[in-house]
């Protein structure tokens, strides 16, 4: 399971397509994210493939330039390492006296060393040949050692480290390797001898298309090092005192055993705790003996107690009395113990606004203490509960970054990468989908018949699974071994015949791509150094270097500037699926279209408004417009008009509306005084209610009010009962009604002043019924209904999340929320509603304040509200 | 002089050290170095050593190393006044990672002071062992501070130790690269410095195994670079025959030990893998060569793990055991939940493959086989236990039940030389070479290699074509560290021989044959 378990610092391979080689990173982090998924912050690695062309010449510099470790080589490390080379000339002017340079260096030793003689004159320069050849391989000599196939292949497993972090999903990692720097001691073979294994030299800024060495350099000079004082002669001594450079604290040099220190630590501590007891202001701090000794027991006391000891020759007697002197007991305090609680909770307060930045802590909060009481203070307070606390919650943040993730493994078949060989059903093919499956012996591909075809890499004609490997204008396949091979390393396991000259394949591929490409439509597998090629123009990443992409297909011959539209083309016109090696799908998914208007749609619109009806069609897409009656109506309309009215017709005519800035700030001003519908109703002009459920008591002598003593729940219940109060049906249509009441509010010339949110305890005119929630329960019991969800065990409301000014999220307690407003609609009512139209309703919904076109139907306005409305405010 | 008797140890601390405090977020934290100090006290080896409180440091004394304009800069620097110092600080690379904060000098001079006084203290021999926590801070460069480091104590105190000793050696364990120590001696022979670090995409970013020193001090700096996870076992596998061939080879009169806890597992800022036991065998294995021993603290990021590595490294140099329940002190919550002294490694892979250590390591021994055998050993006095210890050791051994390691590494250099006797017939037929290519000995494998591969008629002696087979055919799977031990076997020998017969080490050598 080991070989599952991801963790932080792995290097992984990532699949993002499954056409495409992995992709090798390193995880930085392990990230859970809200949906429970992981996610993985990785380090990016990479290849040579990856790398425009001339950085990659740079890179082979490079490893010559190590090779060699010559003063001239490592200064060219440093100088035209860091060229820019977006541009590939200019960069190349720069180069050239440098590489010129080289070679010549590169032509001398190099011959020596074929000699045999090996006589450079550097005495350390022993093993660097070996590993100095690098992932290079230009160096033809020095890496006689490797057969040529080795030198194509260690390439391979050359990577370039990038600073660059990307977030992955944790499920695409495809399995561990290992990369590291490489050594030169180490030879090239011991990673070609093991699977998975990577080495890097450079570091590769996929931004500005650097490469560097990531070496620091020892520099050598007067300024740098220092001057080396001669050896005194045995006999001349250090003129320095001692005394002057240190100062003796304690010595083991006494004569009291470990014992009777430990005794005497107990004493001071004993003396310590007896000082808190004298102390006042400790005994309010430590209200018991205990903490009193356990303040007593802090470092600082034993190491005042050591302290003493020490001054007085180690003599317990003499310390012992100096620890009570006549002033009384020694006390010593440490910064935790001598803060009072307020300064502590200051200080608290002070961590939480300016995090650690102690001096403004200081500053702000705490002036009268010093920069480093308020350290001491910080680090002990670490040590208490309340800190441990703040840990937890640390602790419950930390958990969400990971240490390690178990990805099981992953599964090709399942992903659909491939078909099994052995499943023998024809037709079935995968040839349709964009990743292209083949298979052995179905007939997968369309036009190109892979049927038999050897493996591009190896040849072999045998294999478990069948991989299709595409290359652009042809369709090859790969046996699994190589197709493993090539995911991993991004290559094919040998150079082909024809491009066994690793180091030129790059210059010498792109002309005969270009040239053989259409004569590769036979599928024979003849051309197979376009295999190559298209593994590294994939993301070349400068456009000059670009050729064009022509269809293979007989008689098409189509050129494409991209790939991916040469791959679209492949299938959609001849219904081949080419994998673009890019994730981005080939076919587009959805059909996009826009709906060009002319002149004429718009004119008849506008004219024929009354037919169309744009409004009612916006409302209801499936609103078929007649647009044969359009037409004819619009040439009957448009006849008489000149071509200066149509136009006038169709000039848009934009509504003024004003500037939002002078609606807002109009809005916003207080000074455009309250509206007449804010106004408060007078309390005299108030409307009484007929019955008053729950009159005031009666006021006494001294104004207060007098209550009745209730004796009993029940009897307040069936007084409940007899009042008119009826409960609500259901919480939900009583919270539908409460805006009906809004808009019916609009009928009365009264205010009912209960519409928006109102604050409960003062404004309210309305004699209302605040029944506790048992009184609630009681009630709701009686009528046999059941009793609403929200009142529940007394607990109305659910606290709501709100913002406040300062944009903060603030719980806002049950006790300040906005109270519901629960509307009873009576039979006026209803029949009021049945009046109006709908027009009417809407209208006023959208504009309570207004007056409905309602009469007749309010002929008590001012008291009505009040006998069928139980407003009931909980 | 025995390995196991208890030294005369001194410790330097001083009470404010702790409450420095480098910015918010900042992974550096003085404070790391007061809870070492509580942790003494409270395991009760604070009454075993003497406790010295430093001096501060003057600016003299930096001077000694650091350029009279950066410790005056240093000096006047303030949070307060930083903004009239732009230039300088980016001069002196103060900012970022070092940046300006309250007592800032005073901190360097409390760290410099200790290391300084420390060694005056070793040059007076008034003392075995001493110890500054405060001290190790290692980057720090002649005019520029660099990763937390501002004021180079080492070297300041090893310039010290130098005034009474004619070789010092120094030795760093922290995770970094000790580059700031190493770039003040690139280039006397007077003091080598061994770095053991993780190397590559790495902070500092030197310390390459081709950094060996230059003009006179070539081959006087050691750089092991290493990969992520070192371990323990790995950690010891490659710093005890190094460290044993240095001292076999340099002789050192005085050794100083940088103690960096950021080698440890689950370390802020380090990648290894390393637990206490492991981090403090280092500091044991030098202790055995009874040398002056100046112990440094240096980097250590999650501070709960330095101070225990450091207790327990204190606890070392004592000789005394100390139990693994952390006892009760003032910041005893910060070793919550399990509240021990040591700590286990985590299950981190370790990328140094045993391969990869015992290449490097023969490269490195290669490289100390160029140094003229312990310099200059018989021309100036040194002090005898620098020789007479060895021969010391040798004899107790065999009274004592436990092996030490360095003795069970000795053992294995007789092995070697046997079978020298037996190569030698074979080097005496290749006494015709040029020795200087000796020094390449790869080089040579390749051209016989080449040879080989040319024309199968090169006949060589069988240790080459051992070489060649591992050349040509290596690796496959369990058989490869046999191989290469054996063709190392090899190596070793023939250059041993030929050192023998061609060079005036060979009388060196010799010498100290007759002394053991």
């Amino acid at each position: 399971m080991a070989t599952n378990m991801y963790r932080v610092g792995d290097y992984v391979y990532v699949e993002t397509t499954p056409n495409s080689p992995f992709l090798i990173r390193r995880i930085e982090e392990l990230n859970k994210n809200p949906t429970g998924n992981v996610e993985a912050k990785v380090m990016c690695f990479y290849r040579r493939r990856d790398l425009p062309n001339p950085l990659v010449q740079l890179a082979d510099k490079h490893q010559l330039a190590t090779a060699e470790d010559s003063p001239l080589a490592t200064k060219l490390k440093k100088t035209w390492l860091r060229t820019p080379v977006g541009e590939e000339q200019a960069a190349q002017a720069v180069l050239d006296p440098s590489i010129a340079a080289l070679d010549e260096e590169r032509t001398s030793p190099a011959q020596v060393s074929n000699a045999g003689s090996s006589a450079a004159a550097t005495g350390n320069a022993n093993s660097n040949n070996n590993g100095g050849s690098g992932g290079g391989g230009a160096d033809a000599e020095k890496s006689e050692s490797l057969t040529s196939k080795q030198r194509y292949q260690i390439k391979h497993r050359e990577l370039f480290l990038s600073r660059q972090v990307e977030s992955i999903p944790a499920t695409q990692i495809r399995g561990k390797c290992s990369v590291t720097l490489l050594n030169e001691t180490e030879s090239l073979q011991s990673y070609l001898n093991k699977d998975d294994t990577f080495f890097y030299c450079l570091v590769f800024d996929p931004n500005q298309k650097t490469l560097l060495a990531d070496k620091g350099e020892i520099r050598v000079g007067s300024r740098y090092q220092c001057d080396i004082p001669a050896k005194l002669k045995d006999t001349s001594t250090d003129e320095r005192k001692l005394e002057e450079l240190e100062s003796l604290v304690w010595t083991p040099e006494h004569t009291l055993t470990d014992r009777k220190i430990d005794q005497f630590l107990v004493v001071s501590r004993s003396i310590g705790t007896f000082a808190r007891a004298l102390d006042c202001s400790s005994s309010v701090k430590q209200p018991s003996l205990h903490m009193s000794a356990a303040a007593a027991s802090r470092d600082i006391t034993l190491f005042h107690a050591m302290n003493i000891l020490h001054k007085h020759d180690y003599s317990i007697e003499e310390a012992m009395s100096s620890l009570v002197p006549s002033t009384g007991p020694v006390l010593c305090r440490d910064e935790i113990e001598d803060w009072s609680a307020s300064e502590a909770n200051l200080f608290e307060e002070a961590l939480d606004k300016y995090g650690k930045d102690f001096n403004d802590i200081r500053q702000d909060f705490l002036p009268w203490k010093t920069l480093k009481q308020i350290i001491e203070y910080y680090y002990m307070w670490k040590t208490t509960d309340r800190y441990v606390q703040q840990k937890r919650v640390k602790a419950v943040e930390a958990e969400l970054k990971l240490k390690q993730v178990y990805i099981p493994q992953y599964n090709n078949a399942k992903g659909g990468a491939t078909v099994k060989a052995a499943a023998g059903g024809g037709g079935s093919g995968g040839g349709g989908g964009g990743g292209g499956i083949y298979n052995g012996t179905t007939n997968g591909g369309a036009d190109l018949s892979n049927n038999g075809k050897p493996c591009e890499s190896c040849g072999t004609t045998k294999s478990s699974q069948w991989n299709p490997f595409s290359s652009g204008h042809m369709a090859c396949r790969l046996c699994q071994c190589c197709w493993d091979y090539w995911k991993k390393y991004g290559s094919l396991k040998s150079a082909h015949k024809s491009d066994a000259n690793d180091g030129e394949i790059k210059k010498k591929v792109v002309p005969t791509t270009v040239a053989s490409a259409p004569t590769s439509t036979t599928a024979t597998g003849t051309n197979n150094t376009t295999v190559v090629d298209i593994n590294d123009d994939d993301k070349v990443s400068d456009l000059t270097n670009r050729q064009l992409h022509r269809c293979s297909i007989v008689n098409c011959g189509k050129e494409f500037k991209l790939k991916t539209h040469l791959a679209r083309h492949y299938a959609q016109a001849h219904g081949i699926a080419i994998s673009s090696g890019s994730p981005r799908p080939i076919m587009k998914t959805r059909t996009a279209f826009y709906l060009h208007t002319n002149p004429m749609t718009r004119v008849a619109r506008i004219i024929c408004r009354n037919i169309v009806k744009p409004k009612k069609a916006a409302r209801q897409s499936a609103y078929a417009i007649n647009s044969l009656l359009v037409k004819q109506e619009f040439t009957n309309r448009i006849n008489g008009k000149s071509p200066a009215e149509i136009k006038k017709l169709m000039l848009l005519k934009p509504k003024d509306r004003g500037s939002v800035t002078k609606i807002a700030n109009r809005l916003g001003a207080p000074g455009s005084g309250p509206h007449e519908w804010l106004v408060l109703t007078p309390k005299d002009k108030m409307p009484q209610p007929d019955v008053v459920s729950f009159p005031k008591p009666p006021k006494a002598a001294d104004g207060s009010l007098v209550y009745e003593r209730v004796p009993n729940k029940t009897p307040e219940v069936e007084a409940t009962k007899e009042l008119t109060i009826i409960p609500a049906q259901s919480t939900s249509t009583l919270r539908k009604r409460a805006h009906e009441e809004q808009q019916l509010n609009g009928t009365e010339v009264t205010i009912v002043p209960s519409g928006p949110p109102a604050k409960r305890p003062n404004k309210d005119p309305m004699p209302s019924h605040c029944p506790s929630p048992e009184q609630f329960a009681a009630m709701m019991a009686a009528s046999g209904q059941p009793l609403s969800r929200h009142h529940l065990n007394g607990k109305q409301k659910i606290a709501q999340m709100a913002r406040g000014g300062n944009g903060r999220k603030q719980v806002i307690s049950w006790m300040d929320a906005p109270d519901d407003v629960y509307f009873r609609a009576t039979d006026i009512h209803k029949k009021t509603r049945k009046i109006l139209t709908a027009v009417d309703l809407r209208r006023a919904a959208r504009k309570p304040w207004r007056n409905l076109p309602i009469k007749s139907l309010a002929p008590e306005p001012s008291s009505r509200p009040n006998k069928p409305e139980i407003v009931i405010l909980d | 002089m025995q390995s196991h008797s208890k030294k005369r140890v001194c410790y330097y601390y001083d009470s404010d050290i702790g409450n420095y405090y480098y910015g918010q977020g900042h992974p550096m934290k003085p404070h790391r170095i007061r809870m070492t100090h509580n942790l003494l006290l409270n395991y009760g080896l604070y009454r075993k050593m003497e406790i010295y409180r430093p001096h501060k440091a003057t600016a003299d004394e930096m001077t000694k190393f650091h350029s009279d304009e950066y410790v005056r800069f240093l000096r006047s620097i303030r949070p307060d006044n930083m903004t009239e110092y732009n230039k300088q600080m980016q001069r002196f690379n103060v900012g970022e990672d070092c940046p300006v904060f309250d007592g800032l000098y005073e901190f360097c001079q409390l760290s410099a002071g200790g290391s300084v006084a420390a060694a005056v203290k070793l040059n007076k021999q008034a003392s075995e062992i001493c110890i500054n926590w405060g001290g190790g801070l290692h980057h720090a460069k002649k005019s520029e501070a660099s990763g937390f480091c501002y004021v180079n104590d080492i070297v300041l105190g090893i310039l010290e130790l130098l005034k009474y000793h004619q070789r010092v050696l120094y030795i760093d364990i922290d995770v970094h690269h000790g580059d700031g120590v190493e770039e003040a001696f690139y280039t006397t022979d007077r003091v080598m410095t061994v770095s053991f670090h993780k190397y590559g995409e790495y902070f500092p970013g030197t310390g390459d195994l081709r950094d060996i020193g230059a003009g006179k001090g070539k081959y006087y700096a050691v750089n092991i670079p290493l990969r992520d996870g070192m371990d323990d076992e790995a950690y010891e596998s490659i710093f005890v025959p190094i460290i044993s061939k240095v001292m076999e080879t340099f002789q050192p009169a005085a050794v100083v030990l940088q103690c960096g806890a950021d080698s440890l597992t689950g370390d802020r800022l380090g990648c290894f893998n390393l637990t206490v036991r492991g981090h403090g065998k280092c500091v044991e294995f030098v202790k055995k060569y009874n040398l002056p021993f100046l112990m440094v603290g240096g980097g250590g990021y999650t501070i709960r793990n330095v101070s225990r590595c450091w207790t327990y490294e204190t606890s070392v140099a004592l000789a005394v055991e100390i139990a693994n329940e952390l006892p009760y002190n003032d910041y005893f919550e910060y070793f919550g939940p399990d509240f021990k002294l040591h700590i286990s490694p985590s299950n981190m892979t370790n990328q140094n493959t045993s391969e990869y250590l015992e290449k490097i390591k023969n490269r490195l021994f290669e490289n100390l086989r160029m140094l003229p055998h312990a310099p200059g050993v018989q021309i100036q006095a040194i002090p005898e236990d620098a020789i007479n210890d060895e021969s010391d050791e040798e004899d107790k051994v065999d009274k004592d039940e436990r092996l030490p390691q360095s003795d069970k590494d000795k053992r294995i250099v007789p092995e070697n030389e046997y079978s020298d006797s037996e190569d030698e017939g074979e080097g005496g037929r290749r006494d015709n070479r040029s020795y200087k290519g000796q020094r390449k000995r790869p080089r040579l494998d390749k051209d016989s290699s080449n040879a080989n591969s040319s024309n199968k008629t090169s006949s060589e002696t069988s240790s080459e074509i051992k070489d060649e087979k591992e050349k040509a055919e290596p690796v496959d799977g369990e058989e490869t560290p046999a191989a290469n031990n054996n063709s190392n076997n090899s190596n070793n020998a023939n250059s041993k021989s030929d050192n023998d017969a061609g060079t005036a080490a060979a009388s060196t050598k010799g010498a100290k044959e007759n002394n053991i």
